[in-house]
């Protein structure tokens, strides 16, 4: 890709491609959903979904983002970001034009092979659902599996994100709105799937719901949320294998160099997010069986 | 790739850590520890292994520049020492000696302090000369000189490894002066006893034998109570009282009630206590380590005093291993007091209401130098205020952040006709000054510092000064030389070192080659102790006899009522140092901690709806500032807690300046505020901003 | 390999400096403990500039170094050096030094004060493939020199030597042999090895370390396999935006501390766990073919927390004596 001075084999690309902030439209308290435009749409590798990429935002730094649209063949792509530190505060400040950079695609991504023919539930938490959206627009145009639905839970209305993807997805499959604080809102568990708590404490009404047993479940969200549904399927009787999650850490390479994104489960301690994952299986985030 | 290693001493705490800078080409490129090094053998702190990053170019002062209505302008040296001699004589002929001042720095080197005192003195012709010891450890020298003739560390760092008992008093050294937090873990892991007594659960409290968590400014009841403990069980040390001490008789009286109602005030039971004093009284071997804990407050000097107090009556003073250790927070506070940068004294702590030592210096200085002492920093900022205070010469502090009592700082600073300023950075005292100077940092400059445990070391330059940046006692001369006096020609920093040596008795046979064999030499260094003294007070005390001396609690002066229902204290943070101006400039040390963080106990957030990371307004009598909250254990109900180095969230918005009347010391370490949770969503806003709406009209 | 007499070290340290810059720059014969500094910023530079941003390119930066020598290192940072030739082998940064470094080795003959190199097989004899030329001192006039390659064969062009008896080499190996005997006894090391691989250090040990931990980065900063990096924009002078790398440690709290806040390794015992478990990991030694500790002791000598490798080992081994 960069032409670098020793060509001789294939070094990491550390540095990013000029890119352009194409437009964005405010999707949610303090988060926004923005264009970008590669020089060409080959400039990068066609991204899987659940892969992700490396932002750079000038003069403030570079930081990890999912793509929620993956780059057309103008080489717009989206993606959704949430105002929270220096590199988005930074982000939040640029304006349509502007140069940024990226590199990627980075990680490993969603098992779609593993999805053939599955009845999916994926539950997303707050920014989680991100990483879930190119997967569910994916699916949704393949037809992949056999059923598919979201569970989606954040603190309020405004903290939702992907409004008008949701409101698309909604005509397709079972989409349910868990709000910790349901605020004003009308809430009616039967037609519109808004129900109150977190996703674990609507999850036997969401399972009540569905006429199909969910085999397979996709987590993305807070760990300590992705957590407690994996081990709350398990109870139900899921298999390890059959859960897959999205893990999140700070990152400033994205090629396991840095060491920023470790894992630090006993056996996994030279695990590196960016490169083994950040998708994993939950078995595999266990301990090994002792023998 | 020219790589040469300098060898030079770590400018942060008053440690004084060996430090290698490598240099390529002129550049910095890396920090290392040295090995063989007497105190730190091969370690340093987060900050020593960061101060590449504190020296480095970017937004550094380069050249000196002028205020105007537009902002700074750049001018050559020529105009900028024209318009501060202008000045200065303008201000002498107007209203006289006593209207101008020095603040000097206690991180710039010995050379540069002596030549702040001398100019001050032998030029300016006034006593008005001070420096950040009077927030820091003014008591200290106030309370230890008048109790043993001496206010420095007693003892030397390596004690700590050759000590039966460490009692921490009021200090965090793991925190600041961490390579000694490290020597006492090493040294308590080794099975040396380690008692903590400190409001505060700190990193040592929790590794202690024994942590009395006393209230806030409880100390001298908590000391006068061990000291009845003891006295009244007989395990008080017969022989030394008797040889080395008087005023027990006056001592014993004065803490006849000491254990009545001690519970309620200490917050300590008896138990504790008792097995406290006992534990220190029978060691073999005790030593004492304290710091802000005992010296900011109203009683500062009685609590340095009732320390002393304790350590006489055990015997635990001139052996290896005991003492009472005074931690000296910066790099070279030790040696600007030892320089005289003090209003009553001249170098070597030679008081300047003394008819003999003034003699001395006017004749050694040939010139007749004032009579009477100066103004402290405190009283120079009162006096301006009062408009008697008109011209002030500042370098290598930032007062505005660091002092108690912020607004009243920036008033009393908006208010000078002269405000010179030399430093590294655009601090916020620098922006409010009328001429700002660039300064040569540490490596750019060769000198001496002298560390807590009284070690003079020799600072070696490692880079050329960036810009057009010199040494401080270079642009103190440059003053003196444009006000048309010879007082301060020196060739070079040595020969400033020859002059100290000649008028400092406890420095007079040093030299910088002896101190670069020697690695470094602890003063009292004279003729009777060539190479250095490493234990003070080994067989009689300066003043003969030691002195006990009675001191009763004298309560904070500002409690808690209805409407400021939470103590407010100081402390430092591992990360940062000072002002945070150096320390700001790592990417690791400003990553590591956010930018101004309010301490406070779960249960007292529970009560105010605040939680952990939410952002709070706090609010004294003094000021209001806004910061995040961190919620810990580490803190009881009723009390929390402020670190000192965040600029936008300066503690000392809300600090009290009430002083303890003999060193004019603040009382930095006890105040009462409120504290309020900010609405949903709001961020903590910054000092400036706040302060703006203030002008604005805006609440 | 060939081998070579050789006088003394200084007569091949001035024949490459006709070609080389020489590093360390002052000559220091014959030291057998490690420096306190070791090479290590030499290759994975402590800061490196990455790239420059005019405001619409992004331009890569790469180091253009002077051919330059590593004199006179260690087995224990040979072995880091070759570890981290591995971690970064598509790091064009580091590769940009490397193939510009000639590394010259010296066996250690006797134990240095912290060194364990045997037991983590990090020396005290360099390997071959860890070095371009090793150099072995026979006595006080005379060292024998090895040759490793074809780039130290090279660099010995115009350099006229005595070939060494073949008997050099078993003498080489039964020195190196007597060196390893005289090592302490190295069982607490063992034990610590296998009670982390295990998992069997009490979570309680672990906090009690971690508040011993002030998070100094004096550790990751002298270890010579370290390699973790943070990175941050810098502008320069023509306004250009540069992006640097420096040397960063995982024992900041902050390490892993992401915008929300959110931080999966909040307590110090957490952090100084992982380092231990990356340090001596079965699984790590898996990937890399050895341990990522190479036994050189330094963390110990500039902890002042009294947590570095021996402290730290010896800690895990008499709390799980007292266990059993």
């Amino acid at each position: 890709m960069q032409n670098s001075i020793l060509n001789k084999q294939a070094f990491y690309n550390l540095t990013p491609i000029a890119i352009e902030l194409v437009d964005f439209i405010n999707d949610g308290e303090d988060a926004r959903h923005f264009r970008f435009r590669l020089p060409s749409p080959q400039s990068i590798d066609k991204p899987e979904p659940g892969q992700f990429f490396m932002l750079s935002v000038p003069g403030a730094g570079e930081a990890p983002f999912t793509f929620t649209v993956t780059p057309n063949d103008q080489g717009v792509f989206r993606a959704l970001v949430r105002k929270m530190g220096e590199v988005t505060t930074a982000l939040f400040q640029c304006q349509p034009g502007d140069i940024l950079g990226i590199r990627g695609p980075f990680g490993k991504g969603w098992p779609v092979n593993a999805l053939a023919n599955k009845k999916i539930l994926m539950v997303a938490g707050g920014c989680g659902l991100a990483p879930l959206a190119g997967l569910i627009d994916q699916l949704i145009t393949s037809h992949h599996h056999k059923h598919l639905a979201l569970v989606y839970g954040t603190r309020n209305r405004a903290l939702q994100m992907l409004n008008p993807e949701r409101l698309r997805w909604q005509q397709e499959i079972s989409l349910f709105d868990i709000l910790e604080d349901t605020g004003s809102t009308q809430a009616s568990t039967e037609e519109n799937h808004i129900l109150e708590g977190t996703p674990l404490d609507a999850m036997d009404s969401v399972l009540r719901t569905l006429d199909w047993t969910p085999d397979t479940l996709l987590l993305c969200g807070p760990e300590v949320m992705m957590s407690a549904a994996a081990k709350n399927f398990i109870q139900r009787g899921l298999s390890a294998q059959a859960i897959w999650l999205s893990i999140e850490r700070r990152m400033h390479c994205a090629v396991g160099l840095c060491g920023h994104c470790y894992l630090s489960e006993h056996h996994l301690a030279h695990h590196y997010v960016c490169k083994d994952g950040p998708t994993y299986r939950w078995d595999h985030l266990q301990p090994p069986e002792k023998n | 790739m020219a790589t040469k290693i300098i060898s030079t001493i770590c400018p942060f705490c008053g440690v004084g850590c060996g430090l290698n800078l490598r240099t390529e080409n002129g550049k910095l490129i890396s920090v290392e520890p040295q090995l063989d090094h007497p105190v730190s053998r091969g370690q340093l702190c987060t900050k020593g292994w960061n101060s590449a990053y504190g020296i480095d170019a970017q937004n550094r002062i380069t050249h000196p520049l002028i205020r105007t209505p537009q902002g700074f302008r750049q001018v050559s040296w020529d105009e900028a020492l024209e318009t501060i001699a202008n000045g200065l004589k303008q201000i002498l002929a107007e209203s006289g000696p006593q209207a101008t001042g020095i603040i000097s720095s206690a991180r710039a080197t010995n050379e540069d302090n002596y030549a702040a005192q001398k100019l001050a003195r032998a030029v300016l012709k006034t006593n008005n000369v001070d420096h950040c010891a009077r927030i820091c450890h003014s008591p200290t020298v106030a309370g230890l000189s008048q109790t043993l003739g001496s206010g420095a560390m007693t003892n030397s760092a390596a004690d700590l490894l050759e000590t039966d008992l460490i009692l921490v008093f009021g200090a965090d050294p793991t925190e600041n002066h961490s390579i000694l937090g490290g020597h006492i873990m090493r040294a308590h892991l080794e099975g040396t006893k380690l008692i903590v007594a400190d409001p505060r659960c700190t990193r040592l409290a929790k590794l202690a034998d024994s942590h009395l968590q006393l209230k806030l400014g409880s100390n001298i009841a908590l000391l006068n109570a061990m000291v009845k403990t003891i006295l009244d069980n007989g395990w008080q040390d017969k022989k030394f009282l008797d040889q080395r001490c008087e005023g027990l008789e006056q001592l014993t009286a004065s803490v006849a009630n000491a254990l009545e109602g001690v519970e309620e005030t200490t917050g300590i039971s008896l138990p504790e206590i008792e097995s406290a004093a006992k534990a220190y009284s029978q060691s073999k071997r005790a030593m004492i380590l304290y710091g802000m804990g005992i010296t900011q407050y109203v009683s500062g000097t009685n609590n340095v005093i009732a320390l002393s107090n304790l350590a006489l009556i055990c015997g635990q003073l001139g052996r290896k291993g005991t003492g009472v250790n005074p931690l000296r927070g910066q790099n070279n506070v030790q040696g600007a007091c030892d320089m005289g940068c003090l209003p009553n004294v001249y170098p070597g702590y030679q008081k300047v209401d003394n008819p003999e030592a003034r003699a001395k210096f006017s004749q050694y200085w040939k010139t007749e130098v004032p009579e009477h002492p100066g103004l402290t920093s405190m009283g120079m900022t009162k006096a301006t205020l009062a408009g008697e205070f008109r011209g002030l010469i500042l370098f290598g502090e930032d007062p505005v952040v660091t002092d108690p009592d912020q607004n009243l700082v920036k008033r009393a600073f908006s208010k000078l006709d002269l405000l010179v300023v030399a430093e590294l950075t655009m601090t916020d005292t620098a922006r409010m000054a009328d001429v700002v100077l660039p300064a040569a940092s540490f490596a750019e400059k060769s000198g001496t510092f002298t560390n807590c445990e009284r070690r003079v070391q020799h600072v070696q330059q490692a880079l050329p000064p960036v810009g057009e940046a010199r040494t401080d006692w270079q642009w103190l001369a440059a003053i003196a030389q444009q006000l048309g006096s010879d007082q301060l020609d020196w060739h070079d920093s040595e020969a400033v070192f020859r002059e100290i040596t000649q008028i400092t008795p406890n420095y007079s046979a040093m030299n910088y080659t002896k101190i670069d064999q020697l690695q470094g030499l602890q003063w009292p260094c004279n003729h009777e102790t060539p190479e250095g003294t490493a234990i003070l007070h080994k067989d009689t005390f300066p003043i003969g006899k030691a002195r006990l001396i009675p001191v009763h609690p004298i309560d904070i002066d500002e409690r808690a009522d209805n409407e400021y229902p939470l103590l407010l204290t100081t402390n430092r943070l591992h990360f940062h140092y000072g002002c945070g101006s150096m320390t700001r400039k790592s990417p690791l040390l400003e990553r590591e901690t956010p930018a101004g963080l309010l301490f406070i106990n779960p249960a007292d957030a529970n009560d105010l709806g605040v939680t952990h990371r939410s952002a709070v307004g706090i609010r004294s009598r003094r000021g209001y500032v806004e910061t995040r909250a961190m919620l810990t254990d580490d803190l009881p109900p009723g009390l929390v807690c402020m670190p000192y180095h965040f600029r936008e969230a300066p503690s000392n918005q809300l600090t009290n300046t009430a002083q303890d009347p003999l060193t004019k010391m603040p009382e930095l370490k006890a105040c009462a505020v409120s504290v309020q949770p900010l609405e949903p969503g709001m961020s903590p806003r910054p000092i400036d901003e706040i302060s703006a709406l203030k002008v604005e009209g805006v609440k | 390999m060939k081998s070579y007499y050789l006088d003394h070290p200084n007569t091949l340290r001035n024949h490459l400096a006709k070609s080389y810059q020489i590093e360390p720059p002052e000559a220091d014969s014959a030291k057998s403990t490690p420096p306190l500094i070791s090479p290590k910023g030499q290759l994975f530079a402590e800061h490196e500039n990455l790239f420059t941003f005019d405001g619409e390119c992004f331009r890569e930066t790469l180091p253009k170094p002077a051919p330059f020598v590593l004199f006179g290192v260690q087995s224990c940072d040979l072995t880091a050096i070759h570890y981290q030739d591995q971690f970064f082998a598509n790091d064009p940064y580091y590769q940009a030094r490397r193939q510009q470094a000639l590394l010259i080795g010296t066996d250690c003959l006797n134990p240095c004060q912290q060194g364990f190199c045997p037991s983590v097989d990090a020396g005290p004899g360099v390997k071959k493939e860890t070095a371009d030329m090793i150099l072995h001192q026979l006595s006080a006039t005379s060292w024998l020199l090895l040759v490793c390659n074809k780039k130290g064969l090279n660099a010995l062009e115009g350099l006229l030597l005595n070939p060494a008896n073949e008997s050099e080499f078993t003498d080489r190996d039964n020195r190196i042999a007597s060196c390893v005997e005289q090592f302490n006894d190295d069982s607490y090391l063992q034990q610590g090895i296998t009670a982390i691989n295990q998992n069997q250090v009490p979570e309680e040990l672990w906090q009690q370390l971690g508040i011993q931990c002030l998070s100094c980065s004096g550790c990751t900063t002298l270890c010579p396999t370290c390699s973790c990096y943070g990175t941050w924009e810098r502008q320069d002078s023509n306004g250009d935006i540069r992006r640097q790398r420096f040397w960063d440690s995982c024992l900041y709290e902050s390490f892993q501390r992401e915008a929300s806040q959110h931080n999966p390794t909040e307590e110090a015992g957490e952090r100084v766990k992982r380092f231990w478990t990356h340090k001596f990991g079965d699984n790590f030694a898996q990937e890399f073919g050895r341990y990522g500790c190479v036994g050189c002791g330094r963390c110990e000598q500039t902890c002042p927390g009294v947590v570095g490798v021996h402290s730290v080992m010896k800690r895990i081994a008499s709390d799980a004596k007292l266990d059993t």
